[in-house]
């Protein structure tokens, strides 16, 4: 063989068709649907997140709090608004709806007794209750969702609050999937569907459509559950200024707001990548929406969508949210994409860190399956274990931010405790931008 | 037979009442509901509770074990996610009648609106007149007896609900289609017909052999290429 004494010559690729337009293309053009795929975005494309802002702790203009050791209260209240028992829990992170079905068994529990040990709550999602996972939840909040799987109306009186699900940020405007290696028996049973069927769940509620009808079913659960507990209302971020007023305005006493960020056990990729708003452009929407209502502080506010670790938490909380959801992160602490079982990994065509395969069904670390033999790898007290442990550490860092900050409640955290990194974060969450005294764009 | 009279008093206040009072055991007649929504939600006990009226949504919704008699028409979401008993409306129903019942018995004398029986996972629907558009969405399972006829889309994207039709069917949803009615479902028609209906409205039907049987075409329960011709129209 002659060698070439050219230089190699560079490859070059398309930008517009690039390796993995090239491969949605093709593995459409062999399957004839759109792609479905769990875990949440994977768009590459930067857009303005609560990385776009830093804290600006105390020197001289302000005293700190001592870091590791003053008070600085967690506790956090829900639902002053209506409810005669509004939720009282310790710190202000908590466990999202995350169904049975998409989550198994161990999943549910593990999260359940984690959050309960640590004082937060838990929800439970689209199938409907899990005994277990009312034992073990100290505080537990009942999505009443479009599908209505295994809607019970003695379920909703023995919970701590409900959740009236308009949409989910990883999929605004559109339903849930649970494809057919998770409609076990057990899962088929509790949902009332064939076993092994792609359930398709709907987008919209049996029995209401605009937020006029939203009105009188908020009136409807309170009635059901004798005006107890109060009522959340979860939107997908989409027009989330003039949502989360309709929402305050039906008489939600708590509004949730899922960004684009926000995770999923299945859905379209296209969904996923390109609906709703991001997390940090939601809760500056969702905090103007109540302000000019002059609701900000009496119904509270919870975010979700892509909150990682404390510091993403501390930033929701100093731009308006009066508490976080975790969903993805609490699956990455019961064991998402560690690298264990790592065969198994790859029967999937992935990796560990970058599996996005919930909807397969088999999940190797036990954490979205149905399948008996991959639950046994996710020991339920361990499990509950490392999720209290995040809940604890994820406290930890909100409260070191909040004190570095003069604040003697995590709740305190405000908009003029940051610095935007980026003018377009300077712009949506009018702080000022670094380096300039001035918020952009006003 | 207890009396209760609706006006100028809360629906909170009503519905304690009601409750209260099926729990003591008693027969209950609301008086006045000046269709009024969220009449008789979350009824968890036996026993009888009349409303001379009509009512507004979700009346007897969130049920589980009550016998309701609406003495005049209902609004949207009549019965909604009952567990069981039964619900009977002497006049029409509004949109998403029996929306999520998961069991019980649900009867409406005259017609029904939209989306009857949608989501329906288990239970009875019967419905004397005729029933709106996209009645029987996504039913789970239970059972739907419609005594006149369909507006369009009837059935759509079912997984295991049976429906009965005894008029003309405007149009049959995505996957919906027409089965053989076996001698267990003409029996199942006649005792259903007799013991929820009153002659005067059986009189209107055919007999249980003229009742077209709707079920799922089940291509719409998996993803499958080949049937990508339904897909099209139902993702
Ligand atoms: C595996 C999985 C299952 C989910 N199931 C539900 C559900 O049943 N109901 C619901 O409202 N949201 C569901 N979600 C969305 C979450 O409630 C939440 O909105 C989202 O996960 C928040 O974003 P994060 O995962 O980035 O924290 C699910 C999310 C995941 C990851
Ligand atoms: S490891 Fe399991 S939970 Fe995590 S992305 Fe993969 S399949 Fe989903």
């Amino acid at each position: 063989m002659s060698e070439s004494s050219s230089p190699p010559r560079a490859l070059q690729q398309s930008g517009i068709f690039s390796s993995r337009v090239i491969e949605d293309i093709q593995t459409k053009a062999e399957s004839g649907i759109y792609q479905i795929r769990g875990y949440g975005t994977l768009r590459e494309r930067r857009w303005a997140t609560f990385d776009d802002l830093t804290f600006l702790p105390c020197s001289l203009t302000r005293i700190p709090l001592e870091g590791y050791r003053e008070k600085c209260s967690t506790k956090t209240v829900l639902g002053t608004r209506f409810a005669e028992k509004p939720i009282e829990l310790d710190i202000p992170i908590m466990i999202t709806g995350m169904s049975w079905g998409a989550l198994s068994y161990n999943a549910k529990v593990a999260l359940a007794k984690g959050a309960s040990e640590i004082g937060s709550s838990n929800t439970t999602g689209d199938g409907g209750m899990l005994a277990a996972e009312r034992e073990h939840s100290k505080t537990l909040i009942y999505e009443v969702l479009p599908s209505r799987y295994g809607i019970n109306v003695h379920h909703m009186q023995m919970s701590d609050g409900i959740e009236l699900t308009i949409g989910q940020g990883a999929k605004p405007g559109t339903g849930g999937l649970l494809l057919e290696t998770k409609v076990s028996d057990a899962i088929s049973k509790q949902r009332e569907l064939p076993v092994g069927v792609d359930q398709r769940s709907p987008a919209r509620h049996p029995d209401m459509l605009g937020p006029d009808d939203m009105v009188i079913k908020i009136e409807e659960l309170r009635e059901a559950t004798n005006w107890q507990v109060p009522i959340f209302v979860k939107l997908g971020a989409s027009r989330v200024y003039d949502d989360v007023k309709l929402a305050a305005k039906a008489g939600a006493d708590v509004v949730v707001v899922d960004g684009m960020e926000g995770g999923t056990g299945a859905s379209p990729a296209i969904f996923q990548d390109h609906t709703g708003i991001p997390t940090l452009a939601a809760v500056c929407e969702a905090r103007a929406a109540l302000e000019d209502m002059g609701l900000y502080g009496k119904v509270q506010l919870i975010i979700a969508g892509g909150i990682r670790d404390g510091v993403d938490a501390a930033k929701a909380m100093a731009l308006g949210a009066d508490a976080i959801y975790i969903g993805t992160a609490a699956l990455i602490a019961l064991n998402c994409n560690r690298p264990l079982y790592v065969d198994d990994y790859h029967k999937l065509g992935t990796e560990p860190h970058f599996c996005h395969h919930c909807h397969t069904g088999q999940c190797p670390v036990g954490v979205t399956t149905q399948d008996p033999e991959l639950m046994k790898r996710l020991p339920i007290d361990e499990a509950a274990e490392r999720v209290t442990n995040l809940l604890r550490a994820m406290t930890l860092e909100i409260q070191m931010l909040a004190r570095s900050c003069g604040k003697s409640d995590v709740h305190h955290l405000e908009p003029e405790d940051m610095a935007a990194l980026t003018p377009e974060a300077s712009v949506i969450c009018k702080v000022p931008l670094a380096g300039t005294r001035r918020v952009w764009g006003s | 037979m207890a009396e209760l009279i609706c006006e100028e008093r809360t629906i909170r206040e009503i519905n304690a009442d009601i409750r209260r009072l099926l729990k003591e055991g008693e027969a209950i007649t609301v008086r006045s509901p000046g269709a009024r929504h969220n009449l008789g939600v979350a009824l968890l006990a036996s026993g009888e509770v009349v409303f001379d009226g009509s009512v507004g949504y979700y009346c007897a919704g969130l049920m589980d074990g009550a016998t309701v008699r609406i003495k005049g028409s209902a609004g949207w979401g009549l019965a909604e996610s009952m567990l069981s008993g039964e619900v009977i409306v002497e006049g029409n129903a509004g949109n998403s009648a029996g929306a999520a019942i998961r069991g019980g018995a649900l009867v409406v004398q005259g017609d029904s609106g939209a989306r009857t029986g949608v989501s329906m996972k288990n239970g009875l629907i019967i419905v004397s007149g005729s029933c709106g558009y996209m009645s029987g969405f996504m039913g789970q399972g239970g059972k739907m007896i419609i005594g006149g006829d369909t507006a369009e889309a009837f059935g759509d994207s079912m997984y295991e609900t049976i429906c009965f039709v005894g008029g003309e069917i405007a149009d049959l949803g995505n996957d919906a289609i027409l089965a053989e009615s076996s001698d267990e479902d003409k029996q199942f028609l006649d005792t259903s017909l007799a013991r929820y209906l009153p002659a005067s409205l059986r009189a209107n039907l055919p007999d249980a052999a003229g009742f077209k049987k709707v079920v799922s075409g089940r291509k719409l329960w998996n993803f499958k290429k080949s049937e990508w011709k339904t897909w099209e129209q139902a993702l």
